[in-house]
């Protein structure tokens, strides 16, 4: 999966999970400031995007340093690497 | 002339404040404390909650009048029966007063400094209110779940802080979770006017004219194909639309 694929679909997970328009999704925005997530948004993010990618996320210590997207899509990446090797 | 009002204002308003509270305080828990051996418990937490709104609308609309008056519209006249999900814009401390205008059995949600104001927080607690960010969502899932139930309206501030500028901040989804599992109608409230009274980072407050309008219901007819994200931003741009006129009239 190249970082183009990954960026894709961490993408499409936001559109498809939260409706958020595809212009918004830009690698700086703030998941929480500029998409709007809480808490409670984020547990469903981390359920959509762990079906998407196959990848566990939930008790990943480094989900708490994310802030932007794309944090998260250097995140999975990351995690997609890991698990290839 | 405008320092002399709001010295006037405060010189006004805060002693009597005080003891106001202290005969409220004082006669509603001798009432309730008397009444509990003849009383259910339910019956006893309705008669709490009704004092807590008729101390609040006092606070608000007596109190401080004519300095600071409030004009309530009301565009819900055809909603359904409750009970409801009453979810406001916040810009002021004195906010949980203002749901004193509606007349139901309310809980409020509340962030954690109210339940640490003295006497104040005391009886939030005791009356059921709901410290969100102590609790774990399951346990507010289920509390809300039971109080609608009840037929217990809810009130919350979605932005969960008070606003520092006149536009709607982003909301939390917890009381839209609530709304999917009850299927309770949500009421959007928009208050303006409020930001002085008092404003933050000031004990004092300022004249002001106070509105508080409250929108037609959103029904589960209308949401019940949303997730909680997609609701609480739908909620939030209705309350954003309604300030910005509010604020402009």
């Amino acid at each position: 999966m190249t970082e183009q694929d990954v960026i894709r679909l961490v993408n499409e997970v936001f559109v498809d999970s939260f409706e958020i328009e595809k212009s918004r999704l830009v690698p700086e925005a703030n998941i929480f400031m500029d998409l709007g997530l809480d808490s409670l948004d984020i547990v469903d993010l981390v359920v959509a995007l762990q079906k998407k990618f196959g990848v566990t996320i939930r008790d990943d210590e480094r989900v708490r340093t994310i802030r932007t997207l794309g944090d998260l899509q250097q995140f999975i990446l990351t995690l997609k690497k890991e698990i290839g090797k | 002339m405008r320092f002399l009002r709001i010295a006037w204002l405060n010189f006004c308003f805060y002693p009597f404040f005080i003891i106001f509270s202290l005969i409220a305080f004082v006669s509603f828990g001798c009432l309730i404390i008397l009444s509990i051996p003849f009383l259910s418990k339910r019956k006893i937490f309705k008669f709490l909650r009704l004092a807590i709104r008729w101390y609040g609308a006092a606070i608000i609309r007596i109190l401080p009048w004519p300095l600071i008056r409030l004009e309530y519209k009301n565009f819900g006249q055809n909603d359904p029966s409750g009970p409801y999900l009453f979810i406001s814009n916040h810009r002021s401390a004195c906010d949980p007063f203002l749901m004193g205008v509606f007349p139901y059995e309310i809980v409020q949600v509340v962030n954690i400094w109210p339940f640490r104001l003295p006497a104040l927080g005391i009886i939030a607690k005791i009356a059921g209110y709901l410290s969100v960010r102590e609790m774990p969502y399951e346990e507010f899932a289920k509390k809300t779940l039971q109080l609608i139930d009840a037929g217990v309206s809810l009130a919350a501030f979605p932005e969960g802080t008070r606003a520092r500028h006149k536009s709607v901040g982003q909301f939390h989804s917890a009381i839209f979770r609530t709304a999917l599992e009850t299927h309770a109608a949500i009421v959007p409230v928009c208050i303006t006017g409020n930001e002085r009274v008092p404003p933050i980072g000031s004990p004092f407050l300022r004249p002001s004219l106070i509105k508080i309008h409250r929108l037609p219901a959103i029904t589960w007819e209308e949401y019940k194909t949303f997730n909680a994200f997609k609701l609480k931003n739908y909620c939030r741009a209705i309350i954003a639309k309604e300030v910005l006129l509010m604020d402009q009239t």
